[in-house]
């Protein structure tokens, strides 16, 4: 019975988004907005599965972020590749990466394993700032302009195209992460979550199980940092594979909105990207630093308030399953 | 070819470096040895430390080898109440929202140094900033032992080695080190643990804004100066075990040894890198070593 009314919610709220754009200015900034808003969502649908079902907290997104958007932007300057090629050079380099970094750190738990990724993702930043021949270092790049609108390469007149690919995707992420959840990997990754000897003694590989989800995750998110860049035009490193901007905002959109459930990433970034926006928008001019300020201090008063995300508050105001006992986990202290 | 005197002189830059590094580090360490509490946001409590010394230097003419007393006890406070308000409600919470209580806390301070601050980059003038000590001087070969740096290390020194002494001859001290061991224990032998929780945080982020301090007559105060130090410091903390106030200061001083020697090999901007691989690589293959400290 929930199941069904659950699954009519979601399918409301798709065609909602859906229609949204045909009421709003297609130039307009509340469709750049909107863009991100679901750029998020899919972010945080993307790190929770790993971050989320098996609660491995990585600090290190960005990292495949990046790799998505550098590699569809660098082939399309060099080789006047399209972006929707492009992007697979970029998902498989994010998932070598995701191989690579899972041999040290698969063994690590909680605040190491957080720090081994925040690294990680900053060695990234490093590179792309000194490696100047390939990705033209630390003053950035631009994706050529291609006039005239082309499905092929990614480029439109207004961002209503790009919205609906954005939206698409959200979708698409958001199906895979309930299918991945419901089914029998699901369930490994949050014995692994709850406890991962008691889950390898009944028989969980756990290392290939969450080799599979992280590759899976890492070259989403390296998927969604082409659709970034198509979307923004210029990037440089300390923006797209920075720590504020991508790799803490995208865990904190599933975090805010509840870990390890289907509609935390979808409440997480419907509150927290227009509210950064506002923010900007109201303080922006007049003082450098305010919003991210706001940021902090609401990022903060949100954890004190209740450190299990906003969708157990509700579960817990509606007095229903209690939620937030499920997705807390991993936290059993010996 | 390197001459040993080029090979000389990069053992004491990295000495004179890796000793600031041990005393900012030996904070970072104090606070996850004592509460189990990652702080992602203590490179922020340099900067304040810095700051704190620019401005005494600015309004008060102190020199910040003496306004760096005066950044540990302004830090020690601020650190004792944030650890009542913030991190004191969290202690038993999930990792997740450990975690992202300190980054909300380091994005919520680098702001607010921006704000209150602005972003301009400030610098003291001291009358030995320029000065330097010339040792083993024979034709034209010399080692330069700056004395911003050199005072700054031993400054390090000195707070570095008081910190050990507290630890170890104190009752205070002792009762610490019982509460990082077990605090169920420390409770029940009559130890106030949460008084303890908050006064190792207050020395831990007094510490590190004191290394912030000493090091203002050679490096330059700005609100964003901390994320420089950030994953220096976490190195350094794991390479000694994280946790342990030796361990700290051995990590620094080694943390300061590569980036010295990696520099002559290495261009400027891959300096961190060499650090973001070998701390990687520490995580991964000391795991059980750090963690087998969490339950003492």
């Amino acid at each position: 019975m929930a199941r069904r009314g659950t699954l009519a919610a979601y399918g409301g709220l798709a065609i909602l988004f859906a229609l949204l754009p045909l009421v709003l200015d297609p130039r307009g900034y509340e469709m750049r907005v909107l863009c991100l808003v679901l750029l998020f969502a899919a972010l945080g649908q993307a790190w929770n599965l790993v971050g989320g079902l098996a609660n491995q907290i990585s600090l290190g997104h960005a990292a495949y972020f990046g790799i998505g958007a550098y590699a569809s932007t660098i082939l399309q300057q060099v080789a006047g590749l399209s972006p929707w090629i492009g992007t697979l050079a970029g998902m498989a380099l994010a998932a070598l990466l995701a191989l690579l970094l899972s041999v040290p750190t698969f063994r690590l738990k909680g605040h190491y394993f957080a720090l081994a990724t925040l690294a990680a993702g900053e060695a990234m930043r490093v590179i792309a700032n000194s490696w100047s021949d390939l990705t033209g270092g630390p003053v950035g790049i631009s994706v050529p302009f291609n006039p005239g609108s082309s499905v092929w390469m990614m480029q439109f007149q207004t961002v209503r195209p790009n919205y609906y690919i954005f939206l698409v995707t959200l979708i698409l992420v958001t199906a895979l992460f309930w299918r991945i959840k419901t089914g029998a990997m699901g369930y490994r990754l949050r014995a692994i979550k709850e406890n991962e000897q008691a889950a390898e003694v009944i028989g969980v590989d756990t290392y290939r199980v969450k080799l599979v989800a992280s590759l899976l995750s890492a070259a989403i998110t390296a998927f969604l940092g082409t659709l970034y860049a198509q979307f923004q035009f210029f990037f440089d490193p300390d923006t797209i594979f920075g720590l504020a901007a991508f790799s803490v905002k995208m865990a904190l959109v599933a975090i805010l909105g509840g870990v390890g459930t289907v509609a935390g990433p979808l409440i997480g970034a419907a509150f927290i990207i227009p509210m950064e926006e506002l923010a900007n928008s109201y303080f922006g001019n007049s003082a450098a630093g305010l919003s991210q300020f706001a940021y902090g201090i609401v990022l903060v008063a949100v954890i004190l308030v209740n450190p299990y995300g906003i969708v157990a508050l509700f579960a817990r105001l509606r007095g229903g399953r209690r939620r937030d006992r499920a997705s807390r986990g991993g936290e059993a202290r010996p | 070819m390197q001459t040993i005197y080029t090979l000389t002189q990069t053992l004491v830059d990295g000495l004179l470096i890796g000793g600031i590094y041990a005393v900012i580090s030996i904070g970072l360490s104090l606070v996850f040895g004592v509460m189990h509490i990652v702080n992602f946001a203590h490179a922020e409590f340099l900067m304040i430390g810095m700051f704190v010394a620019w401005y005494a230097w600015a309004w008060l003419g102190l020199d910040p080898m003496l306004g760096a007393f005066l950044a540990l006890g302004v830090t020690f406070l601020l650190g004792m109440g944030m650890q009542r308000v913030l991190i004191k409600p969290i202690l038993a919470a999930p990792q997740v929202a450990q975690i992202f209580l300190t980054v909300g806390l380091l994005f919520a301070l680098e702001n607010a140094a921006l704000l209150l601050f602005g972003a301009d980059y400030r610098s003291v003038s001291t009358p030995y900033q320029t000065e330097a000590l010339s040792l083993f001087a024979s034709g034209g070969e010399r080692i330069i032992v700056p004395y911003a740096k050199l005072f700054a290390f031993l400054m390090a020194l000195g707070l570095g080695a008081s910190v050990w002494l507290f630890l170890q001859r104190t009752r205070t001290g002792q009762a610490m080190r019982a509460t990082a061991q077990d605090a169920t224990a420390a409770r029940l032998m009559g130890i106030d643990t949460d008084r303890m929780y908050m006064l190792a945080f207050g020395l831990g982020t007094g510490t590190t804004a004191f290394g912030g301090a000493v090091i203002l007559p050679y490096i330059t105060a700005s609100p964003t100066v901390g994320s420089q130090y950030v994953v220096l410091m976490f190195t350094a903390v794991v390479l000694g075990g994280l946790g342990s106030v030796a361990g700290a200061v051995v990590g620094g001083l080694l943390v300061g040894l590569i980036q010295s020697f990696s520099a002559l090999v290495l261009p400027i901007q891959l300096q961190n890198l060499i650090l973001f691989v070998i701390f990687i690589a520490v995580l991964a293959l000391k795991p059980e070593g750090i963690l087998s400290r969490r339950t003492g």
